[in-house]
């Protein structure tokens, strides 16, 4: 399998700190790509960078020959990259179908006049993209819920809200900062059960994640990131087996096997 | 269905002339709240939707009135080609500005559009040799559809009727679309939506100038159905009257604003303390709705009522 994406000597300061300092790595297709590390390692700063949302100081990121640096997010978007957020950033104004709707923006063209005349064009558009949204939603597990309005909904579904939303877009690339954050014990099973099933679908996964079980059940490749810069990569197991790691981040009882 | 309360709306419009023929409430005030719906819903597109405030919004609404009174009183120009003028000229302002102006938020956005409703306000005051200054501008001719001379309260009542109803359709169509989405994902978190492709800047801007055309539009058909104009009807106060209009019956809902329009417009009507009170009433109004009813009185109102139809609508699907 080839390389999705290439970063190459990212570097990102908030005034004096190295967020991110000279990272290069390269992640390669349709696999599930983890980046852990303690809190404030650089992780959503990192995700930040790959999404547009953030501008390096320098440093490249080339998403299958797309550089990606300096186009502004929604241009990100359209090279095929979604993400989700690690505090949520649900639509709350819109029910949950209508979420997974905006999710589908770049697959349609319609524009402001077609939509005020509502027009032919504009109406079978949108029952393309309301289909696409349901499959984006049943998915995630959710086809009940699509007319629920999201100020409705418990945290774990709001997770999963934004996964399908993100899908809905049809990426290459899916960034999710740490899905399982705030979930009870069987909303995690779930949610690593979904990973793997986006991952089955072709779709290359960044993930950031905190819960190192889910981690080393669901990843080809962990990156450890430690104050913004590389301390090690490798193989679940041989990220589990580093001394350096164990040292620095999973200390001696953090549950990994 | 999704029309269901358009078409009831419609048809009470298309009734009230009917039921209650030659009534001053109905042919005069009645017209007077249609072109006040139709910049609520304008408004509401922009601020309730997209989440944008305004407090310049009457200035849009005083240049399309001013170039149409201006053109066809002083140059001769046919009410139509006024009309257009008007549009683009607003057209243009509104393009000029809406980008450096949205990339402004909250309290700075609201100063800019306040500085810019005073600007407009101040030029039709001062260039007094086109406007007629604080005066305003008298003679202004009616309007002519097809050799059917709009020159009656009932015919104004047909006319404004017909374009607020429209406003309302197109409303309701844009806000139901991908486009729609884009506005009211921009107002939800600007970061998700931009990293879902919809470009902020971009869907802000379009529908800052929708909104001044509606406003524009709006000004032309005042500025014909009055036969006058002056600067007072354009100031800073109706701008203010206007968000009023939008919060006050719910934003982020087409008959929210509709409903907020229609009170404000009849509220002076029927209380005469309103005249001297005007300002401060609008004041209380708007504090009172933020702080007891954020989502307005419409919106409120309607989720309390509305749970009983939709039981019932949801019935009637599953029957057939
Ligand atoms: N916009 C910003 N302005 C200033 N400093 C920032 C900004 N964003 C991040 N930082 C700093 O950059 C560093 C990395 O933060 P980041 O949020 O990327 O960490 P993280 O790895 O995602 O942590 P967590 O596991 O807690 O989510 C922190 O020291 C943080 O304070
Ligand atoms: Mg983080």
């Amino acid at each position: 399998m080839g390389v999705l994406l290439q970063v190459s000597g990212l570097v990102k300061a908030y005034g004096g700190v190295r967020a991110i300092n000279d990272l290069s790595f390269d992640v390669k297709k349709g696999k599930v790509f983890s980046v852990i590390g303690p809190n404030g390692a650089g992780k959503t700063t990192l995700f930040n960078l790959l999404t547009g949302v953030d501008t390096p100081d320098t440093g490249s990121v080339n998403l299958d020959g797309y550089e990606l640096v300096g186009r502004p997010p929604h241009r990100v978007a359209a090279c095929g990259v979604s993400r989700t957020f690690q505090n949520l950033q649900i639509f709350h104004n819109m029910t949950v179908i209508e979420n997974v709707m905006v999710g589908c923006h770049l697959r349609g063209c319609s524009g402001l006049w077609s939509a005020a005349l509502r027009l032919p064009s504009l109406l079978a558009e949108e029952r393309r993209i309301r289909t696409w949204a349901d499959e984006a939603l049943a998915f995630c597990g959710m086809e009940d819920l699509a007319q629920a309005r999201s100020s409705e909904l418990s945290y774990g579904v709001l997770k999963k809200l934004e996964i399908a939303r993100a899908l809905a877009a049809k990426p290459r690339m899916l960034l999710l900062d740490e899905p399982a954050a705030g979930l009870n014990d069987t909303e995690t099973l779930e949610m690593c059960e979904l990973i793997k099933k986006i991952s089955e679908t072709g779709v290359t996964v960044l993930l950031v994640e905190h819960n190192m079980g889910l981690v080393m059940d669901v990843s080809s490749w962990v990156f450890v990131l430690n104050y913004g810069s590389c301390l090690a990569q490798g193989t679940p197991r041989e990220i589990q087996r580093n001394p350096q790691v164990i040292a620095a981040y999973l200390g001696g009882e953090t549950g990994i096997e | 269905m999704r029309l269901a309360g358009f078409y009831l709306f419609a048809a009470l419009v298309a009734l009230l002339p009917v039921v209650f023929p030659d009534n001053y409430y109905v042919t005069v005030v009645g017209v007077t709240a249609f072109f006040n719906i139709m910049l609520a819903v304008g408004l509401n597109l922009l601020m309730g939707y997209a989440g944008q405030i305004s407090l310049g919004h009457a200035a849009f609404f005083g240049i399309g009135a001013y170039v149409s009174a201006v053109t066809t009183v002083r140059y001769g120009w046919n009410p139509w080609v006024a009309m257009a003028a008007g549009l683009v000229l607003v057209w243009l302002i509104a393009n000029l500005i809406a980008r450096p102006i949205l990339r402004l938020k909250g309290h700075y956005l609201a100063m800019a559009t306040l500085g810019f409703g005073i600007i407009i306000h101040i030029v039709l005051v001062q260039a007094d040799a086109f406007t007629g200054g604080p005066d305003g501008l008298s003679g202004i001719p009616g309007l002519v559809l097809f050799g059917w001379h709009v020159d009656s309260d009932l015919r104004w009542y047909v006319v404004a009727g017909a374009v607020m109803l429209l406003y309302v359709w197109l409303s309701l169509n844009i806000i139901d679309s991908r486009e729609g989405r884009a506005l009211r994902a921009v107002h939800g978190s600007e970061v998700a939506a931009s990293t879902l492709g919809i470009d902020i800047s971009g869907t802000k801007v379009r529908v800052f100038v929708l909104s001044a055309l509606m406003a524009s539009l709006t000004g032309s058909l005042f500025a014909h159905q009055q036969a006058f104009v002056s600067p007072d009807s354009f100031s800073f106060f109706f701008s203010i009257e206007l968000v009023t209009m939008v919060v006050l019956g719910g934003l982020a809902s087409t008959f929210g604003a509709v409903f907020g329009a229609v009170i404000l417009t009849f509220l002076p009507e029927f209380l005469v303390v309103f005249e001297d009170f005007q300002m401060l009433i609008y004041g209380a109004i708007l504090m009172l709705i933020m702080i007891f009813l954020p989502r307005g009185l419409f919106v409120t109102m309607a989720d309390r009522i509305g749970p009983m139809f939709a039981g019932y609508f949801r019935q009637g699907i599953r029957e057939t």
